[in-house]
């Protein structure tokens, strides 16, 4: 019960912090935070319900950011299945081989973001589109070791797949 | 404290329930089909938008709280700050006044100018203050969410502006919000005209938050920096006048036949929490999308966009308008390579009663 209400408020979390305010230079650089979340989830808790949740909070992200319906939850949802598919090998890295390992999930999903723009004709500019990748890599280990160390905290004497 | 694998691990090892294939096929193709039905315009998913919209607006609350909280420290000001801004309001209140004196003769002016030539269109327009929700909430999507929606009697495509210009114009409505897309960004055209000159043209976003850009300039139209660039009222989308921007730079390629300004919004477009909403005259009440073609007498050789920004009339009667061109913001001084330029009609926005040529 607790853990699915860590679960439900990590993903709302994660959706308010991709549209706070930030200043213009810092936007920029903001990282991908359902990504993060939904990645965390599908890596490290394996019967967490990550993929379904990965497509509801990739449809509220389209909706809080006025992008097409259902772009956003495209994305999440192939980065969350192809997370789920290798957790096998990634599961074996230490966090920061882990983060340099996930960098071509997060290309693949800002890839598939600008490939959706471009078939809606939304043009934009290609610098800025591929700076959250570096973000979220830097974000992902500091990110990653805070959320397990919030589920490790309550289910310490649990056999749980945890950080390794 | 159980010593055997846990439930966690058994169902990784031997998953239940549809295999990660078939949820992808299955999520997947409902993303796309989701993407296609709103490109073709689905009316039940616009209806399901703002209802998902209107659900997530506690989450769009709190996270604006943070800036609520960073204005809130702005009440902590010293007094000599207060009394310095105090000061500084009066004095620019004591100026503006005097302009206002000025503006009051002129619009009366304006007005019995007007009823000499029949022309029914006003210049006053119908506002309604609005608050900005959220900004820039992707670097490359320029939009901000305002707190007035169709409650409030915004309709899509309404004009955008804050005390120096334009700042956009609404692109979705929500039953108690809106979004605005900013002229900023690369989706966005508009069309101006040169004060200086009267020169007709496009000013598209660029994309990088503070320019915008003229693409569509002959190469040898009469263009300086510091230009002001006004709306033109041509398609009838934002209301004639308002500043938009003012020119920076010009690149003129050797050879080419365009040459290509970079302008800068007058509009505070990421600063300010308000923004004024305008009810343009010719607006269309519920979407804006069809636009009518109204009968424009372009056999006048010298001015047809003059003719065209005097045919703004509320709509009944369009083929009432006499052939008279009243310059109503520019000065008449633009000669004959000014009616060139109109073909520049490309985006949108653009009205269908320009003699197209490509």
């Amino acid at each position: 019960m607790i853990a699915s209400l860590g679960f439900v408020a990590s993903l709302v979390l994660a959706l308010m912090l991709q549209i706070v305010d930030l200043p213009e230079w810092a936007a920029v650089a903001r990282p991908a935070w359902p990504l993060l979340v939904i990645g965390y989830w599908a890596l490290y808790a394996p019967n967490a319900p990550a993929i379904l949740a990965a497509w509801l909070l990739g449809i509220c992200c389209d909706v809080l950011l006025s992008a097409p319906l259902g772009q956003h939850a495209l994305g999440l949802v192939v980065v969350a299945i192809v997370i789920r598919r290798l957790s096998g090998i990634y599961i074996l890295f230490p966090l920061w081989q882990a983060a340099l390992a996930l960098i071509p999930v997060w290309a693949l999903y800002v890839f598939l973001m600008f490939w959706i723009d471009g078939l809606a004709r939304h043009a934009a500019d290609s610098t800025l589109r591929w700076m959250p990748i570096v973000s979220t890599t830097i974000a992902w280990p500091i990110f990653a070791g805070l959320l397990d160390s919030f589920r490790a905290r309550r289910t310490r004497n649990r056999d749980r797949m945890r950080l390794p | 404290m159980n010593t055997t694998l846990s439930d966690s691990s058994r169902n990784s090892l031997f998953p239940r329930g549809p295999g990660l294939g078939v949820k992808l096929t299955l999520l997947a193709s409902l993303s796309i089909l989701l993407m296609v039905a709103e490109k073709r315009g689905n009316p039940q998913l616009e209806l399901a938008r703002q209802w998902l919209s209107w659900a997530l607006t506690p989450v769009m609350w709190i996270a604006t709280s943070p800036a609520e909280v960073a204005g809130g420290v702005d009440h902590l000001r010293s007094r000599e700050a207060l009394l310095r801004d105090n000061h500084e309001l009066r004095e620019r209140l004591l100026k503006q006044d005097a302009r206002l004196l000025r503006l009051e003769s002129l619009e009366a002016e304006n007005i019995r100018i007007r009823e000499l030539l029949a022309s029914s269109s006003s210049l006053e327009d119908r506002v309604l203050i609005a608050e900005v929700l959220a900004t820039s909430q992707d670097p490359y999507r320029h939009q901000i969410v305002l707190n007035k929606g169709g409650r409030d009697g915004v309709y899509r495509g309404q004009a955008l502006v804050d005390a120096e210009g334009i700042m956009g114009q609404v692109v979705q409505v929500n039953p108690g919000s809106s979004v605005a897309l900013l002229i900023t960004d690369p989706d966005h055209g508009i069309p101006v005209e040169i004060n200086r000159t009267g020169l007709q043209t496009i000013a598209l976003g660029r994309g990088d938050g503070h320019g915008l850009s003229l693409p569509y300039l002959p190469g040898n139209a009469d263009v300086k920096v510091g230009d002001l660039l006004v709306t033109s009222g041509l398609g009838g989308r934002f209301p004639a006048g308002y500043p938009v921007g003012t020119i920076h730079e010009l690149k003129h390629a050797g050879g080419e036949s365009f040459m290509e300004a970079i302008a800068y919004p007058k509009a505070k477009l990421s600063q300010g929490r308000q923004a004024l909403l305008v009810w343009s005259e010719r607006a269309l009440p519920s979407s804006g999308t069809e636009e009518e073609p109204i009968a424009v007498p372009i056999d006048l050789p010298v001015k047809p966009e003059a003719a065209a920004t005097t045919a703004t009339p509320k709509k009944p009667a369009p083929a009432a308008v006499p052939p008279a061109p009243t310059p109503t913001s520019a000065p008449p001084a633009a000669p004959a390579p000014a009616p060139k330029s109109a073909p520049a009609a490309k985006p949108a926005a653009a009205p269908k009663q320009q003699p197209v040529t490509p």
